[in-house]
């Protein structure tokens, strides 16, 4: 068991990481790395999200009438997000101003559904919480890294802190989504080439 | 999903579920509404510097925060009501026939400069902002828009800064008239190449968000103009 609680909460970190084995949650992915700090504040709410709504279902999932079971997801995933969205805004008013959209979209992160649906259903709670821990997590990891190479590269600063030399100009190239795009190719075929996971036809 | 389970014990499950929800949902947004509308307010007052011209991010890039931002509000602005029908400052909006809102800047207890809200539709939104006049209530002072919902990267320049600085300096009020403000279409210098004081470059892919802002920056103006006819030094 102790075991398995392990290998739960740590698969998702590296050998089964949702972004880069799963590809699952590219979207928000590519849309929140401009700067660290907002990459640090998705990541928080989606690693939350993932791990309440995975343990909310999966305390339901032996009364969860399967007809209506997606739609009963959803309900506890919006009502989280709502609850993080008004979180946020009462507190990180900034940031959650210049992300309010994708805090919204973490209801339609394949992730946090996909987790519900392959884990959550058929696991107990306890075990289901880690797994979404887990798997946010290694959400955050991919963001932050991501995040980190845009911001250095693209303002020549990390959590909005200049570091690198005033007349350097910055790439504009990393701070639009196709920057995003390379950061997340190459890391994917690095963390393939690491895990020697690949899919085959 | 163990045994079976009829239709209505679905509708029951569901009904409850929704219940729940909706009491967490009220429960959170009746407790955190405090701090979110003391954000709004601050992120109000902070657009309204902006048009002054307040330098609103410290040295590291930050934006100011609440205290400070009350502290300018405390120190140079007040914050009138006028009647733009008669163009009078009066106690409560609701004795005037057309209350507008204007803010005052005093340095030393002189006013120098005014600012109001500006706001209208764009092209597929209500865009709103903050107009500020220099104290002969002839000269713009500074413009910010801080909410729409305009195509990013086209219409959504509106909240660059480029945009914005253009306005500075321009002249609403010319030779003893209201001049017509405008946001050209394309570049000032391809349409008036001899230079013009009352117009700034459009943004290129946005001449509908540029002719809605036309509208309703001239059509708010005239709204004030009886106000600032009494107030206009010469």
């Amino acid at each position: 068991m102790a075991l398995k609680a392990k290998t739960v909460f740590t698969d998702p970190l590296s050998n089964n990481n949702p972004i880069t084995i799963q590809i699952l949650g590219i979207c928000s992915s590519l849309a929140v790395t401009t700067q660290v700090d907002k990459a640090f504040v998705m990541s928080v709410g989606l690693t939350l999200v993932t791990a309440f709504s995975n343990l909310v279902i999966s305390m339901m999932r032996n009364q969860i009438p399967s007809k209506i079971r997606i739609i009963v997801e959803l309900a506890v995933v919006s009502t989280l997000v709502i609850v993080t969205d008004q979180i946020l805004r009462a507190y990180v008013y900034d940031i959650s101003r210049q992300m309010s959209v994708f805090v919204g979209l973490i209801i339609t992160n394949c992730i946090v559904m996909g987790r519900l649906e392959a884990f959550a259903l058929q696991n107990p709670p306890g075990l289901s919480f880690l797994d979404g821990l887990g798997n946010g997590l290694g959400y955050s990891a991919i963001l932050m890294i991501v995040g980190s190479i845009r911001e250095i590269l693209g303002k020549g600063s990390w959590w909005g802190i200049h570091f690198l030399p005033e007349n350097y100009l910055g790439n504009g190239l990393m701070v639009l989504a196709p920057g995003a795009f390379f950061c997340l190719g190459l890391i994917i075929w690095l963390q393939r080439q690491l895990t020697k996971k690949f899919e085959t036809a | 999903m163990s045994t079976p389970k009829g239709d209505s014990f679905v509708v029951v499950y569901a009904t409850i579920v929704c219940l729940i929800c909706s009491l967490l949902l009220a429960t959170a947004a009746s407790a955190l509404k405090k701090p979110q509308e003391y954000n709004v307010e601050i992120d109000r007052k902070i657009n309204v510097l902006k048009a002054f011209g307040v330098p609103i991010t410290d040295a590291k890039g930050k934006r100011i925060k609440g205290p400070e931002v009350n502290k300018y509000f405390a120190d140079h602005i007040s914050e009138i009501t006028i009647d733009g029908a008669t163009g009078q400052e009066v106690t409560a909006a609701a004795s005037a026939k057309q209350p507008l809102s204007l803010y005052l800047w005093k340095d030393d207890g002189v006013v120098t400069k005014y600012a109001f809200p500006v706001s209208g539709k764009g092209l597929w939104s209500t865009i709103y902002g903050y107009l500020a006049l220099e104290g002969d209530l002839s000269t713009i002072a500074g413009i910010t828009f801080y909410r729409h919902g305009e195509t990013p990267g086209l219409g959504g320049e509106v909240e660059a800064d480029w945009f914005q600085n253009g306005f500075k300096g321009k002249k609403v009020f010319a030779d003893g008239k209201r001049t017509k403000f405008e946001v050209v279409k394309g570049r000032l210098a391809d349409k008036y190449p001899e230079g013009n004081n009352h117009a700034v470059d459009g943004i290129s892919g946005a001449t509908l968000t540029g002719n809605g802002l036309n509208r309703f920056i001239n059509a708010d103006l005239d709204k004030y103009e009886t106000y600032f006819k009494l107030h206009r030094g010469t």
